[in-house]
């Protein structure tokens, strides 16, 4: 074995983690949030770069977070601020929504960790 | 020489894994998704394994499905069963609409199961607790004098005779409410219309209520069941085939008065909200049946749940109680993979 065949075999080694990290492994980290108004998709932001949206609804403004690859509901002009409640969304397929205010979001990733949410 | 067949050996193995290992990257998932406003809450279909055209029937089927059944179970707006409501309170026998009498056949069978204590009949009680609207209740609550009233008429299922198409109630204080089971009923149905349509994998999620059919592309479809007392996930559950997964929480509906807080399950022998228990989750056959036991389950609470799973048919069911104690029995502790171990768990026999 020369040295070449060495360094090709720990190339590939090394390799073999990142790509079983990335493409194997369950519940991966969403990389979008797709934004629905009113049942309808409004738009899909990606959750890589920190930054604020705010959405209007059918009673007024929801204001959404996203930091550090996760989406919050931080605003949203319901009674009940149920969707503030749920916390960060983080993982594919993770989805809250604001009702009365018919925005909804959801977390896209390849296959979502969670098909549905039961609660 | 055999330096070469070494080099090309290892050649050979770096790069039958690395490929093998790239061509299962993120293909898109064959999955249609919908989402539906109906029945007060938010309605997520999700398919598996069907093409565009199949899929766009499916989603315009459960769309009006779903409307019409909003509508015709909708126990205080116009509408066939606010219609019944109104009738109900007249001790006179009706020809009932029928969109209704299913829904009505079906709560009695669920009543009797329960032992009483899943009674949409106490329609009248949900209404004076404030939950009879769209918004939420600010309280204050009713007085003790108005709920004694209630509770002391004693509306049931039994009040509710039925002769074919014929309807009556013997006892004017029975008006229905259907809060606790129709949106499984609503689920069972639009499944049935998926399933005419061609559709074999399914998850039809009603504001998380869901019944799933087929598989996720010979997978189990992963369900989440979200943590009833902090934010995230608590446990994770596989279901394959067609199964429901069903909670009832204090957290769905409630307000706050003077620092106290009020949910919208009412117990129907004390007349106030359910007490000890924050949630209630069952994986059941059908939707309606699910959605009827996690309710009756919530109100039994820590003492009683296990005797009403048993007399109501269910195989798996979990409770939460107001102390974070995890209550299970065995079969459905199998199935939980709880994301963090909870603070106390309960054992109770088998189902």
């Amino acid at each position: 074995m020369t040295r070449a065949d060495i360094v090709v075999l720990v190339l590939a080694l090394a390799l073999l983690p990142m790509l079983y990290v990335k493409f194997w492994h369950h519940g991966a980290a969403g990389d979008e949030v797709r934004i629905m108004v009113d049942g309808k998709p409004w738009q899909v932001v990606s959750l890589k770069h920190d930054r604020r949206v705010t959405v209007h609804g059918a009673l007024g403004d929801s204001v959404l977070e996203i930091k550090h690859g996760a989406v919050r509901f931080i605003a949203s002009p319901c009674p009940s601020k149920y969707c503030i409640h749920s916390g960060w969304l983080h993982d594919g397929g993770e989805f809250t929504a604001c009702l009365p205010n018919r925005v909804s979001i959801e977390v896209i990733g390849a296959r979502a960790r969670y098909d549905a949410i039961n609660f | 020489m055999s330096s070469v067949r070494t080099s090309l050996t290892t050649a050979l193995v770096a790069t039958v894994l690395t490929v093998a290992l790239s061509a299962c990257g993120p293909r898109p998932d064959p999955v249609h998704k919908e989402q539906i406003l109906a029945m007060g809450t938010m309605v997520n279909i999700t398919l598996w394994g069907v093409d565009n055209d199949v899929a766009q029937k499916a989603f315009t089927a459960a769309n009006q499905d779903f409307n019409y059944m909003q509508t015709a179970y909708h126990p205080w707006k116009p509408g066939p069963m606010g219609r019944t409501n109104q009738l109900l309170a007249l001790d006179a026998w009706f020809s009932a609409n029928p969109s209704v009498l299913p829904l009505i056949k079906r709560a009695k069978a669920l009543y009797h199961a329960s032992d009483g204590l899943f009674n949409p009949a106490i329609g009248r009680l949900i209404g004076l607790w404030g939950f009879h609207s769209d918004t939420l209740p600010k309280g204050p609550p009713p007085s003790k004098a108005a709920i004694e009233r209630l509770v002391a008429q004693h509306p049931t299922m039994d009040d509710i005779q039925i002769k074919g198409i014929r309807v009556r109630s013997t006892n004017p204080a029975v008006q229905l409410d259907t809060g606790g089971f129709a949106k499984g009923y609503a689920v069972d149905r639009v499944i049935d219309h998926l399933r005419r349509l061609g559709v074999s994998n399914a998850i039809v999620d009603a504001g998380g209520d869901l019944r799933a059919i087929g598989s996720h592309g010979g997978e189990p479809w992963h369900i989440g069941i979200r943590d009833p007392s902090a934010p995230g996930i608590l446990a994770e559950v596989d279901v394959k085939g067609d199964e429901s997964v069903f909670t009832s929480g204090v957290y769905e509906r409630f307000y706050m008065y003077k620092g106290k807080r009020y949910h919208h399950i009412i117990d129907p022998r004390t007349g106030y909200p359910a007490r000890g228990t924050t949630s209630a989750t069952v994986i059941g056959s059908d939707g309606a049946t699910s959605d009827a036991a996690a309710t009756a389950l919530l109100i039994a609470g820590p003492k009683l749940w296990h005797r009403v799973a048993e007399s109501m048919g269910i195989k798996y069911a979990m409770l939460v109680a107001s102390d974070g104690t995890v209550y299970m029995n065995p079969a459905m502790a199998k199935r939980m993979h709880f994301e963090h171990k909870p603070p106390k768990v309960v054992l109770s026999a088998p189902l």
